[in-house]
């Protein structure tokens, strides 16, 4: 199989349209192609790696994101990059750990379903004082 | 640093010279009442080394297509050709492969524009000129004109959104719904980016008094029989807020804007104020009040409708009904359904709305289905006070218009989603309006207030070929707006009454413009309707959308206007151009919409620049119970010393969904001295009782203090029919003459203040000071009222 292809033809094979992908390369989440002018040309390796931003973008992570993983990120057998969490001591034996770069929307949603699950442990609880006279 | 440094654009993180792709963005063209046409000019240069593509992203003005762009530099000019948009694309993308220089204008969802241009030699300037059709927010004493200079960043559920180190926002929507659409990157602060400016002018049929700018110093040239000049008073304006113009007419009449086109076709677009559908008849009003709360309506905005909603609930009769409802991603309600407007009532609103802060996410849909549940069974009108910063709004239409409840919008925002809440207004047969966060909110609140609930008319139709088909029902206050051919009249014909408007033809091109404006129009509707999802639609809704596809493609090939179907391209081809080089890809940031809070969108920054927070070990940020155990307590991360750096992140994260800003706090409560006669008006208005009196200790005392707030109103141009507070007036006026067994020289100064009121007359005193104090006024009243006019002192 002939691995050297064209800008277009890049585009056809992965679906990212040819706009995307120029502004993949100016954000350095890809290489430019290996020759330029005339015979500019992209390789198999463009193609796989264009194939991983889809994957990552999938995952759900943001074209910053990736740019930082593909540009010397941990690999994947050690500890995933350092990120910043919130811990919320829901109880004395219970503690929950929310990522502190979530959206503020997200945050909230998390917040709230914390709160809930807090409270109904609280309640579990004041049911079984509450029982253990009798 | 030299002075010279200091002004000119640097990178804030690093002191370096900014070079931007796009330097320049100049508005200029005439705006009517009847829409506007407008050439915007981009001046794109290259600093680059090798050729640049340029990307910048604009959201559509209302009711806006883009017609046509010229593409000049040096030694070269080419117009642009409408094309489908796959083939538009296709001819871009050959363009830029053969080294050419290639520009498109192609828009997606929720009317964002991509103008893409590539192959910019380096050092070349090279300019774009966009002719743009769109519609204009029409009163019944003049109109209000938005264009944005930015693009506000917007809510939706799956958007992912950063910020690098640089102080640059950046928000990625999901590809499947959005397609390949590049959202500029958002910056906190404009000043080192590209100028703009503007130079317009405003003509009308009816003489204009006043032509003014809420958001820019403007500078206004306006003389007899002449349009209006209006520029920017200033060299240049940063991209971070829309330009907002208002001009009033010096009276109120219907206006038709007439001329024959090449063919002799007589076309027209007719203005036709609500005045001339006969006076507005009370009626008990069904109203359901929704309040945006989520994130982005931090600060300013929701301070202002908190305020606003209170003066409107005081226009409310013991005979309205009203819900309240606000909504971030949940919603909370009053009460599951409609109450009284008795004064108990308005009580618990006025509890219900002082413990809502700004917070989530904006789920729109969640909050109109809540209040049509409310409305079930019954009708009525719902008032969304929003800024609409949402993205997918495609889908909120549809939800709405299958809501069946008619929605009338508040939009409260510096950068622009005009187009989307026009139309969710327009769509389910609401009024809307559009204001800033720095001009009374408060105010034009309680004006749309006074006139929703109760449609003047009914079942409007227009006879002869009137396109799009008139609105169902008209508001007082909102003219209607019409397109179509005609030959020597207007017919409109509505439940009880009709009229007819005779048309004049003019003779100076008004004839192209109407049916651009038209077009504009025709395809902002249809567009409404196409909605882009993830998943595969089943087939009905496919065939529907294939439909709605049709129906676009046909209206800009009718119209020559770009739409979702059909896009602008043009390929320059020149000497040197280089097959294959690959341009250098920038796209072109904003500024970040003024008075909208940077961290309700965006996380705070990190200092490697992406997501990933350097936190030192992976964890343990403290976050206590407190948080948790009391909801109203404000977070108080505590710093282990082994994250000191992520501290102030997490704080400045958790304050904004937790703790209500001080800036949240009404304007009128942190300074009672600073108090405008508006606000006073407000507080009268929110005071007043269910009867429509104010309250008091006993019958005198009432029929006093309202005697007196009705003057304050009056004195302040406020009458039972003219200016925004006109239903607490006539409620005033009414629970006025209901009073009986006063003494006689009280009934008669009673009697006096009714009839001044009727006449619309002024009083001479400074009423809105007389109102402030409580001793016993009735003295000043009759001197004021029965004593010939006599003025009063404090």
């Amino acid at each position: 199989m002939n691995s050297s292809r064209t800008l277009a033809e890049l585009s056809e094979s992965t679906g990212i349209p040819a706009r995307t992908i120029r502004f993949y390369i100016a954000r350095g989440l890809l290489h430019g192609p290996v020759k330029s002018g005339r015979g500019a040309v992209y390789t198999a390796e463009h193609l796989a790696r264009l194939e991983k931003i889809q994957q990552l973008q999938a995952e759900g992570h943001m074209l910053a994101e990736i740019a930082h993983l593909l540009a010397g990120g941990p690999p994947a057998h050690t500890a995933a990059p350092p990120s910043a969490w919130w811990q919320h001591v829901v109880d004395e034996d219970v503690m929950v750990f929310v990522r502190g770069d979530a959206s503020p929307w997200r945050m909230k949603a998390i917040r709230l379903a914390v709160d809930e699950f807090a409270s109904r442990l609280r309640e579990q609880q004041t049911d079984q004082t509450r029982r253990k006279p009798e | 640093m030299s002075i010279e440094t200091s002004f000119a654009p640097v990178a804030a993180a690093t002191g370096a010279p900014v070079s931007l792709s796009m330097q320049r963005l100049w508005l200029t063209g005439q705006v009517l009442a009847a829409g506007a046409r407008l050439v915007v000019e981009h001046v794109f240069r290259s600093d680059e080394d090798q050729a640049l593509e340029a990307i910048y992203a604009f959201p559509l003005p209302r009711d806006a297509a883009l017609r046509s762009f010229r593409i000049s530099g040096e030694g070269f000019e080419a117009h642009s050709e409408l094309k489908e948009t796959a083939a538009a694309v296709e001819a871009y993308e050959d363009g830029v492969a053969r080294g050419s220089l290639a520009t498109l204008a192609r828009e997606y969802a929720d009317g964002v524009v991509n103008l893409t241009v590539g192959n910019i030699r380096p050092k070349e300037t090279v300019t774009v000129r966009l002719e743009i059709l769109c519609g204009v927010e029409l009163r019944d004493d003049g109109f209000r004109f938005r264009f944005p200079f930015t693009l506000a960043p917007g809510y939706h559920a799956r958007a992912k959104a950063a910020s690098a180190a640089s102080g640059e926002g950046e928000m990625e929507l999901p590809a499947g719904e959005f397609g390949d659409v590049i959202l500029p990157g958002f910056r906190e602060d404009a000043s080192a980016l590209h100028q703009v400016g503007f130079d317009l002018t405003i003509a009308s049929q009816l003489p204009l008094d006043e032509v003014g700018s809420p958001s820019h110093a403007v500078r206004v040239r306006q003389a007899a029989d002449r349009p209006a000049r209006v520029m920017l008073a200033t060299e240049k304006d940063v991209p971070n807020r829309d330009l907002v113009l208002d001009a009033r007419f010096q009276a109120v009449a219907p206006q038709v804007l007439a001329g024959r086109d090449q063919k002799g076709v007589g076309r027209f677009a007719a203005i036709v104020p609500s005045s001339s559908f006969g006076a507005l008849q009370a009626a008990p009003r069904r109203v359901v009040i929704l309040v945006d709360r989520s994130g982005s309506m931090q600060g300013a905005a929701l301070a202002q409708a908190r305020k606003a909603i209170e003066a409107c609930l005081g226009a409310l009769s013991e005979t309205d009904s009203f819900g309240l409802v606000a909504f971030d991603d949940a919603v909370e309600e009053l009460q599951g359904r409609l109450v009284p407007g008795t004064r108990e009532w308005r009580e618990r609103a006025h509890e219900f709305l002082a413990a809502i802060g700004a917070r989530g996410g904006t789920e729109l849909v969640n909050g109109f289905l809540a209040a049509a549940k409310m409305l079930e069974g019954g009708g009525g009108d719902v008032l969304i006070l929003t800024d609409g910063q949402v993205f997918g709004t495609g889908q909120i239409l549809a939800e709405a218009r299958a809501a069946g409840v008619r929605l009338h919008c508040l939009g409260i925002g510096s950068a622009s989603e005009d187009r989307f809440l026009t139309l969710l207004a327009r769509e389910t047969g609401g009024v809307s309006r559009f204001v800033t966060p720095r001009e009374r909110v408060d105010l034009s609140a309680v004006d749309l207030f006074a006139s929703i609930g109760r449609p003047l008319v009914s079942g409007l139709k227009a006879g002869g070929n009137i396109q799009p088909a008139p609105p169902p029902c008209v508001f007082a206050g909102t003219p209607v707006l019409l397109f179509g051919e005609a030959d020597d009249a207007i017919e409109l014909s509505w439940d009880g009454g009709q009229l007819k408007l005779p048309v004049a033809f003019e003779n100076n091109g008004i004839a192209e413009t109407v049916w651009l404006l038209q077009g504009a129009r025709l395809i902002a509707d249809w567009e409404s309707r196409r909605q882009s999802t993830e998943t595969p639609a089943p087939p009905l809704e496919k065939r529907q959308q294939d439909r709605v596809a049709g129906r676009l493609r046909a209206l800009s090939q009718t119209y020559g206007l770009a739409s979702r179907e059909m896009s602008l391209v043009a390929v320059v081809t020149r000497s040197g151009d280089r097959l294959g080089e690959l341009p250098q890809t920038r796209v072109v940031p904003v500024g970040m919409a003024q008075d909208t809070e940077f961290g309700a969108y965006f996380p705070a920054a990190t200092s490697h620049g992406t997501m990933h927070a350097p936190a030192g070990p992976p964890a343990i940020a403290g976050c206590g119970m407190a948080a948790f155990s009391a909801p109203q307590a404000e977070a108080a991360p505590s710093a282990s010393p082994a994250d000191h750096r992520a501290v102030p992140m997490f704080e400045r994260a958790m304050n904004l969904l937790t703790k209500p800003k001080r800036a949240m706090e009404p304007p009128a409560d942190r300074d009672r001295l600073g108090e405008t006669a508006e606000d006073f008006l407000l507080s009268l208005a929110s005071r007043m009782d269910s009867d429509g009196g104010m309250p008091g200790e006993n019958g005198e005392a009432r029929a006093l203090a309202t005697a007196v707030a009705a003057l304050a109103f009056l004195s302040q141009g406020h009458t039972p029919a003219r200016g925004a507070f006109r239903s607490h007036v006539a409620r005033l006026l009414k629970f006025l003459e209901s009073l009986a067994g006063l003494t006689p020289r009280h009934q008669e100064a009673i009697a006096a203040v009714i009839e001044l009121a009727r006449k619309g007359a002024p009083p001479a005193g400074d009423w809105v000071a007389l109102a402030r104090v409580s001793t016993d006024r009735w003295k000043e009243v009759e001197e004021e009222v029965l004593g010939g006019g006599v003025s009063v002192r404090r």
